[in-house]
């Protein structure tokens, strides 16, 4: 297909109603289809082969790895094929499909891929992508990050008063610049660093648990803060950096925002052809679903049903 | 179908590449940093998706692997039964492991058109309805024709099983992101002949050399024949590890210490080929803690921890065999094995993980979701006491574990050489660091230094090491733990010893640093318990004991230089409530009486290995063996001569390698039906009516501080209680059991003296009749 037929049928896909109509038509082809199936009086059936179908049958058998069909491979495999669809053809005139699990399942798959194929004939432009992208950001954002120091007050070398000590630092620091903790042993040893640079809420949730985390992107960069508590004790903060949490441009991130345009489509499609074809029927059930257990199977038919629209 | 195949390539080359570059530009960044800049990261080894056959069978039918990483990374996915289920705290690393036999077979089956779908033998797996029975039909098909039957070739052709391992690595590549996130390629070997659990984990170091098929229990379901191939694969330059789990459901298998599945004495060829391709064990899962047993360790007041005895399949009739189940034992009889016969099949580190057949894991007691689909899927469920797969209540099941490695940075590369290294620790589910160092030249002022960790590697070996030739009197370690910053404070760490001497292996147990003020009893070093702040009615509890962060210095006290020995650290939280006491406050219901209400959390390190050296064994004095007996003109005691000497007495025993005495009573031997009267006088009491031949003896005079060697069970308890066992005189032995697996002993006779050999020492002659003693502890005397 060249590109200018392609973005012609593109524009033209992208009118609601087309899709609209798009849908309505397979629906429709699948009635007559039926209606061609249940009207069947012909006495002698005709089953016909194409050229093409002879290639299909041939590349399936080169498919499977092996060199092309002798003639008389091929004279099998398609008796084998006539075999198929004369014992298929047999089993739907004997309504062998119906209720059956495998082949229901299979039925109702088919039309959700169909609904897939419809939304997949197109790619977004421009405009609509970039459209998308701005309704959908939040989706694409990236975290918040905070680079900080802290001082760590132990509840192993202080006991109850970790978080008071805390404060009293805190009171001594309020206002001094960052260097002012440095040479003055304040707080106790820790663990692991006294200083972490530009991690995001989920690396910090994990160093020190989701509480702390979450109190540290509240802080004001620039000043001793806190205390704030994690799960190893009392902490006294301070913020050097935070990069809030950003969008980032479309042009860095464009495949991914094509892929949620793509499933969104898809999704969008599914539901809506689901939603025509579910305004034409009414579905029965019983008042109390909890009550139909297997004992009472009978009693369901004979409960009072209610209907649904 | 070629077609597409060129497609796929052309599409992956860029992005293979591209991984090819950050994995470099990371490799590049670790240059500058050292061993004491290795980080902990937390990865899970163990985990089923929809493409196991077993997991599809009991209704994981959509999840694929790309869900588990998903779930791993912190993303909520869905339980199969429906609902949304998140990870507390995100992993480091995973390896998805389903079950390479017949993998996506079932999930095919039920791909309507798929070819698997359209074999016969393919056909009882397909589900005719979506019902708790039919699933469950499919699943006892699946297991026990498929699994436990002979191989189908039907579905074994790379065609099937070819396809779904692609898609297994293809995922495992898309959800790698060095630095980040690892991803590793790996799959279960899962071979259960009889019914026992002798599963393997299957880690490749990277997935670009995996083998187009990989090899499953349906080649072969003996380990032997799996290292094998892994050797191969090794080979080729494809390196690989095998992480063994569930020891506790091998029925006694997965240690052997005898011979193999194949019936092959346990060699040397057998010990290095297990040591090359096994460097770890899964130590704890779902299904229970393979480290000890209340019964191995009788001493080990932690013992009793998440313990699940039973057998795949639950076969009636079988009882499974506690030894040859678990780690600790193991690592004991690698040392008697060390010594007596100079190999040592069971040098592994540790690690834990899931087993979880949902594709998502639960870690938490507050976030437990069960493993098995709608068994265990609802806390109604879960709380029932219902019999998951009719092999056990799942209220016993435990949360999932994980598996700690110490390595330079998050890659594959990095992580598989932490794993080979050993440099592991295992945790019961949160994130517990532990550090364990051992050497010679630690001292109070390394411990205290700021770069302690670069001073624990520069002079000594990290966990999974074996310390360096001695150069003091006794090996110092060095150990430090941090508690989950989510979790229970820290309670205690505790360095487990093992060693051998004369073919009988011994543990004990050393709380070396605590939270608190407690202190530990000065005869017999135990502590007293950390105290419980766990409400159960509500199911809460408060972290106001227990310690954030615990570190020392710890010299073995009792070090001997001359017997093989084994250290690894093990790291109490404090109690917290279990899962089951929190979902029945959540229910309503009193906590259920068959599981403790709560739990106390742990992480285990790697162990640290100690070998004689050949002066010091050569220095040593050892015990005699049957062998030297006999050569020494020693002549075995035949039945009747055995009967002549123990039945109807009660004999005076001397465990030569200990010097402990005790008393053993032998009772009468049975007479099938007949009941035995008590006679001279009293004739009216049936004393016993036991079966031709058997009788049963009863331990006496043994004390709490008695130091036991392994299968003695609590003999101070039994000794109290007046408890018996069975024994009985055949083929010129006194065979008795030890839960189950048989233990005999035969008795040789030197000059005058009686010397006697139990069938688990490794061939040694250790014990002695003695004379009756008068008095057990004569004042004045030194104590033992």
């Amino acid at each position: 297909m060249s590109p200018v037929s392609r973005a012609a049928i593109g524009r033209w896909l992208r009118e609601p109603l087309v899709e609209f109509l798009l849908v309505g038509l397979l629906i429709f082809a699948g009635y007559q289809w039926l209606d061609q199936k249940t009207g069947r009086s012909d006495p002698q059936e005709r089953i016909e082969f194409t050229p093409d179908d002879i290639s299909q049958i041939r590349l399936a058998w080169l498919a499977q790895g092996r060199e092309d069909p002798s003639p008389e491979e091929l004279q099998h495999l398609v008796d084998a094929r006539v075999r198929e669809e004369i014992l298929y053809r047999e089993a739907l005139a004997l309504g062998l499909d119906q209720d059956d699990t495998i082949v229901r399942r299979r039925m109702a798959q088919k039309m959700e891929f169909l609904f897939e194929d419809v939304a997949a004939l197109r790619d977004p432009t421009t405009e609509e992508l970039e459209a998308w992208f701005d309704a959908h950001a939040g989706d694409f954002t990236l975290p918040a990050r905070a680079t900080f120091r802290h001082l760590y007050f132990s509840p192993d070398l202080r006991g109850v008063r970790a978080r008071e000590d805390a404060v009293g630092v805190l009171a001594k620091l309020a206002g001094q610049p960052v260097d002012a903790a440095e040479s003055a042993t304040l707080g106790d040893p820790f663990m692991f660093q006294a200083y972490y640079a530009d991690r995001s809420f989920d690396e910090i949730a994990r160093n020190f648990g989701p509480g702390f985390a979450a109190a540290l992107f509240e802080i004001a960069p620039g000043a001793w803060s806190g205390p704030i508590e994690s799960g190893y004790g009392s902490h006294v903060v301070w913020v050097d950096d935070v990069t809030p949490a950003r969008v980032p441009a479309l042009a860095s991130i464009e495949a991914d925002v094509r892929r949620g345009w793509i499933e969104e489509q898809r999704t969008g499609i599914r539901q809506r052809a689901f939603e025509a074809m579910r305004a034409r029927y009414e579905v029965v059930l019983p008042g109390d679903l909890d009550a139909a257990d297997i004992e009472s199977l009978g009693a369901i038919e004979a409960g009072r049903p209610e209907s649904q629209p | 179908m070629r077609s597409i195949r060129r497609t796929l390539s052309v599409t992956l080359r860029p992005v293979l590449s591209g991984c090819a570059i950050a994995a470099l530009a990371w490799s590049l960044d670790a240059a500058a940093t050292g061993p004491e800049d290795r980080q902990a990261f937390f990865g899970e080894t163990h985990v089923h998706t929809s493409w196991s056959l077993d997991a599809f069978a009991l209704g994981n039918t959509l999840t694929t692997p790309a869900d588990a990483y998903k779930y791993f990374k912190g993303e909520p996915i869905k339980h199969p039964l429906g609902f949304d289920v998140k990870i507390d705290t995100p992993l480091d690393w995973a390896g998805v492991t389903d079950h390479s036999e017949y993998a996506g077979v079932v999930n095919l089956a039920n791909e309507p058109g798929s070819a698997v779908s359209k074999i016969p033998a393919a056909q009882p797996l397909i589900l005719k309805a979506r019902t708790k029975e039919e699933m469950e039909r499919v699943a006892l098909y699946a297991i026990n024709t498929l699994a436990s039957g002979p191989p189908v070739p039907a579905l074994m052709s790379p065609e099937i099983a070819g396809t779904v391992w692609k898609r297994n690595v293809a995922l495992a590549d898309a959800a790698n992101q060095p630095g980040k996130f690892t991803a590793f390629c790996s799959y279960e070997w899962t071979s259960m002949p009889n019914n026992m659990n002798l599963h393997r984990n299957i880690f490749f170091k990277d997935c670009a050399k995996v083998p187009t098929m990989p090899f499953s229990a349906l080649d072969s379901k003996h380990p032997v024949d799996l290292w094998a191939w892994m050797d191969g694969q090794r080979k080729a330059g494809n390196d690989l590890l095998a992480i063994s789990h569930n020891a506790n459901l091998s029925d006694g298998r997965m240690f052997p210490t005898e011979v193999d599945s194949k019936g092959r004495p346990i060699d040397a060829a057998y010990a290095a080929s297990r040591v090359r391709n096994e460097p770890l064990i899964e130590i704890k899962q779902l299904k229970g803690t393979s480290e000890t047993h209340p019964l191995l360790s009788p001493t080990d007041e932690f013992a009793s921890f998440e313990i699940m005895s039973v057998l795949l399949g639950n076969p009636p009739g079988r009882i499974p065999h506690i030894v040859g189940s678990y780690a600790r034992q193991a690592l004991k009889d690698g040392l008697s094995l060390e010594a007596s016969k100079g190999f040592n099949p069971f040098k592994f580190g540790f690690g834990a993980a899931s087993d979880s057949h949902n594709t998502a894991v639960p870690y938490r007691q507050d976030n437990f979701f069960g493993g098995h689909t709608f068994s265990d899927g609802t806390p109604e469920a879960r709380m029932s006491g219902t019999l998951v797969g009719g092999m056990f209540d799942a209220r016993t099941e435990s949360t999932s574990g994980l598996t700690g490695v110490w390595a330079d940075e998050n890659t594959r590369a990095s992580l598989f050489e932490g794993m080979k290294r050993k440099e592991t620790f295992a945790v019961s589910g949160p994130h517990i660091q532990v550090r364990l160092f051992g050497g010679w030249k630690y001292s109070d002022a390394v411990l205290n230094a700021k770069d302690w960790v670069k001073q624990g590697y520069a002079k000594g070996v990290p966990m999974g090491g074996d310390l360096p030739p001695s150069s003091a009197k006794a090996p110092t370690f060095m150990v430090w733990a941090v508690k989950d910053p989510t979790s229970g404070n820290l309670d205690r760490i505790q360095i487990v010893k093992g060693w051998s001497k004369s073919g009988q292996s011994f543990e004990k147990i050393y709380d070396v640093v605590w939270a608190g003020e407690r202190k530990a009893d000065k005869r017999t070093g135990s502590l007293p318990p950390i105290g419980n702040t766990v409400d159960v009615e509500n199911a809460s509890f408060t972290n106001t004991i227990g310690a954030v962060e615990l570190k020392t210095l710890w010299t073995d006290p009792e070090f001997d230089p001359s017997l093989h020995a084994f250290y690894y650290a093990r790291v109490l939280e404090i109690p917290t409530p279990r899962w089951t006491t929190i979902q029945a406050k959540e229910l309503g219901i009193a906590p259920p009486d068959v599981v403790a209400a709560t739990v106390q959390e742990r992480s285990w390190s790697s162990p640290i290995w100690y070998t004689p050296s050949a002066a010091a064994l050569a220095a040593a004095r050892r015990g005699t063996t049957v062998a030297e007996l006999t050569k020494q003109g020693a002549v075995a005691l035949n039945d009747a001569q055995l009967v002549a000497l123990i039945v109807e007495k009660s004999i005076w025993l001397q465990n030569n390698v200990t010097g402990d005495k005790y008393m053993i009573i032998y009772g009468a031997q049975g007479k099938g039906a007949a009941a035995k009267p008590l006679t001279p006088s009293d004739s009216g009491f049936i004393s016993q009516r036991l079966p031709a031949g058997q009788g049963q003896f009863q331990l006496r005079y043994v004390g709490s501080q008695t130091a036991l060697q392994s299968f003695t069970g609590d003999a101070a308890e039994a000794s109290y209680l007046g408890t018996s066992r069975p024994y009985s005189i055949s083929n010129g032995r006194i065979a008795t059991e030890f839960v189950g697996t048989p233990i005999e002993i035969s008795v040789f006779k030197q000059g005058d003296k009686y010397l006697a050999a139990r069938s688990d020492e490794f061939g040694f002659a250790n014990y002695e009749i003695v004379p009756a003693e008068a008095q057990l502890n004569p004042l004045g005397a030194a104590p033992h």
